[in-house]
């Protein structure tokens, strides 16, 4: 019977021990700072928090890594229990997550902080969290897709001048047609989608007409068409194959992936790159589309005022100081930083360098931009490979928005 | 028999707990979200079979699209890969029993490593193979193919790397159950005159066919669920071809923007329903063939 009593009271004591761990730690001396940042962008935001700590602040900061982050939000918010004080979202989950109720106002925050303020900031990167006048964000900085070149390459086919006046145009890549040796490709198909939603701008398009998405619209159309002529011409890596490899490999002119790839391009041995505008249909306007992390508080009602002026001291110390964010090769949103002579040794400073190239960072706004780019990012492929028919593509394109919606917004209506 | 004894609890307890939690509860929490509308975020919404009535019936959805198209694509797979991964670890298993075979465990080792291997980083080391530019499949067999774009061969890299890395499993269960198969039976049939062919078909298959079942079973229902290897590989390319169904519930439920969870749920739970009726059918036929 003694026997018993204490196998029971080992196994209450590890089943505490085990269940207590489950719980979420309500440590008022530490601000519990969620991201979905993994990889180097990871280690980089470690370091800038490990700095902030070093500056023995009243309220640590901890940094916590987490891939899944948008389920794990969704999770926390429903039982209320271990929601985090601060996180990193992305712009494009703001107009939702404002309009399900669980953001705060991020006002209470930076109240004693008067320089977090719209003019110290690139201006798209903090409208982006301002919902109808409303402040919930604070921009860490914009992520873009760019476009890189080939040094080697343009200098051996002597086309450099296509980058002359910042843009270069399909019909400047066009006339490439028949001049490259065989293997080599005047731009990939990487982060397709995102060029897409660029033309989309330099056509005068919107993805949003009278609160309606609008898909299936001639200016898509147009967009689409236009960068197939690239594909047509045979100037696009091939369907299925590794561009953004073959462009690393020194066989591709132009790449239009991301500002944080830069890192990756410098890793390798011999390649002569650097960095300009995603390629437009014409010669008059240019569009790089663009995405932002953001500093939010969701929706806590344990979390303290003095947590809150702990964020507001954390979010200073990252606009004065977020020159190591640039490492990861990230636009940073802090005007000090930018404006900074450190910040031009980095690569993605190109974007910052005039009114134009800051104008040239669209962010989408639109409430169900999600929906839009995951239609285009299904079926873009597709569709500028000539494997799908264009219009009927187009049709289902817009069902694929509009039947998302309705579920979405039913959803909401409870 | 005064005092009721508590050792079973404790031995079954824990399972009980971790099953109640993890499985059970979740499961009919997944049901109920299925007759709802749900954005994860606020409270689930009653609407009734509309979400069943959506994927089912309404041919203009693109639900309805997508739940076919994945359900057709998932069968594929099954009906493709679980022979696969059924016949080659049972030839290899009973390769390895041939005495002239050396360095078994070695070679066990070998076929069962990959297993263990992250989809995500055995994807990796596939596509590169299997790269027209940079791979062996270009280089060596001058394929001028690009295999994950194109059908047949985005299908064939899914089943590739799919045995490559479950192939181990199902050979070390069928190794252990013919170790575990009398000797006497093979000697008594060296004498009455048997041979390989007839041994194997007589006295190892019979003498296995639980296991048999087992992974029959077991492996259909791990197919259905199949998710990492067209993600990785093909990402569901060239045109939705090799999208398969559980891709398509967790873009519902966990893609961009705002969740759709109640349609996904209503997906699942349509998907655990095929898995259980095929899985209870397969188990009828086979077992009732093994009494026969």
């Amino acid at each position: 019977m003694r026997k018993r009593g204490i196998i029971m009271m080992i196994t209450v004591f590890i089943l505490s021990i085990v269940l207590s761990a489950c719980g979420s730690s309500s440590d008022s001396k530490t601000i519990t700072f969620w991201t979905p940042l993994t990889g180097d962008d990871g280690a980089y935001m470690d370091q800038l928090v490990k700095e902030y700590n070093a500056t023995n602040p009243e309220i640590q900061v901890k940094h916590v890594i987490t891939a899944d982050m948008y389920t794990k939000i969704s999770t926390v918010l429903n039982s209320g229990k271990g929601v985090p004080d601060l996180a990193i979202i992305h712009a494009d989950r703001v107009p939702g997550f404002v309009k399900q109720g669980v953001l705060e106002q991020i006002d209470s925050a930076i109240a004693g902080h008067p320089e977090i303020k719209e003019e110290n900031y690139l201006p798209q990167a903090w409208a982006t969290g301002n919902i109808d006048g409303t402040q919930y964000t604070v921009p860490l900085d914009i992520h873009s897709n760019t476009m890189y070149y080939n040094k080697d390459l343009l200098k051996q086919y002597d086309v450099e001048y296509f980058l002359d006046d910042d843009i270069v145009t399909i019909d400047e890549m066009l006339s490439l047609q028949g001049k490259l040796d065989e293997g080599d490709y005047v731009v990939n198909d990487a982060l397709l989608g995102w060029v897409i939603l660029a033309q989309i701008q330099n056509l005068g398009g919107a993805i949003e007409e009278n609160g309606q998405p609008a898909v299936n619209t001639p200016v898509m159309k147009q967009a689409f068409e236009e960068v197939k002529r690239i594909a047509d011409a045979g100037l696009m890596t091939p369907f299925g194959e590794d561009g953004y490899l073959m462009f690393q490999s020194g066989n591709v002119l132009f790449s239009t992936d991301g500002t944080w790839s830069s890192t990756a391009h410098a890793a390798v041995e011999g390649l002569n790159f650097g960095v300009t505008n995603i390629y437009s249909t014409t010669a008059d306007k240019f569009t790089n589309r663009a995405s932002s992390h953001l500093f939010a508080m969701l929706k806590n009602d344990k979390r303290s005022d003095e947590k809150e002026a702990g964020i507001g001291a954390f979010l200073e110390f990252i606009r004065q100081n977020s020159i190591e964010w640039a490492k990861a090769g990230q636009i940073v949103a802090s005007k000090e930083v930018i404006e900074s002579p450190d910040y031009s040794q980095y690569m993605q400073s190109f974007f910052t360098s005039n009114e134009k190239e800051v104008e040239s960072l669209y962010i989408y706004t639109y409430e169900y931009y999600p929906y839009v780019a995951e239609a285009v990012d299904t079926y873009c492929a597709d569709i500028v490979r000539g494997n799908v028919d264009l219009d009927e593509t187009l049709q289902t394109m817009q069902k694929f928005v509009e039947d998302k919606i309705a579920e979405s917004s039913k959803a909401e209506a409870n | 028999m005064r005092k009721k004894s508590f050792a079973p609890v404790f031995f079954v307890g824990p399972h009980l707990v971790l099953f109640l939690i993890f499985i059970l509860i979740p499961t009919i929490y997944g049901i109920y979200a299925s007759f709802t509308k749900w954005n994860l975020m606020n409270d689930p919404q009653w609407i009734g079979v509309a979400n069943y009535k959506t994927i089912l019936f309404d041919t203009t959805s693109t639900f309805h699209a997508q739940f076919f198209n994945g359900l057709t694509n998932t069968f594929i797979f099954v009906a493709i890969s679980v022979p696969l991964l059924i016949v080659i670890p049972l030839l290899v298993a009973v390769s390895l029993e041939h005495r002239k075979v050396n360095l078994k465990g070695i070679i066990q080792a070998i076929i069962y490593i990959p297993g263990l291997i992250s989809i995500s980083a055995a994807a990796l080391i596939w596509l590169l193979l299997f790269n027209k530019q940079l791979g062996i499949a270009g280089n060596i067999f001058h394929s001028q193919v690009a295999w994950p774009a194109t059908q047949p061969y985005a299908w064939i890299i899914i089943f590739v790397i799919t045995v490559w890395g479950g192939v181990g499993g199902n050979m070390i269960i069928y190794r252990a159950s013919i170790a575990g198969v009398s000797k006497d039976l093979y000697e008594a049939a060296e004498m009455d005159g048997a041979g390989a062919n007839r041994k194997f078909f007589s006295i190892t298959l019979p003498s296995i066919r639980f296991p048999l079942i087992y992974t029959f079973v077991m492996t259909t229902a791990g197919a259905f669920n199949v998710f990492g290897q067209p993600l990785m590989m093909t990402d569901g390319g060239p045109r939705q071809t090799t999208h398969v169904l559980m891709m398509y519930i967790r873009q519902l439920a966990f893609g961009h923007g705002e969740s759709i969870a109640g349609m996904a749920s209503a997906m699942a739970v349509l998907l655990g329903m095929v898995i259980l009726v095929i899985s209870a059918l397969q188990y009828y036929v086979m077992n009732r063939n093994a009494n026969e």
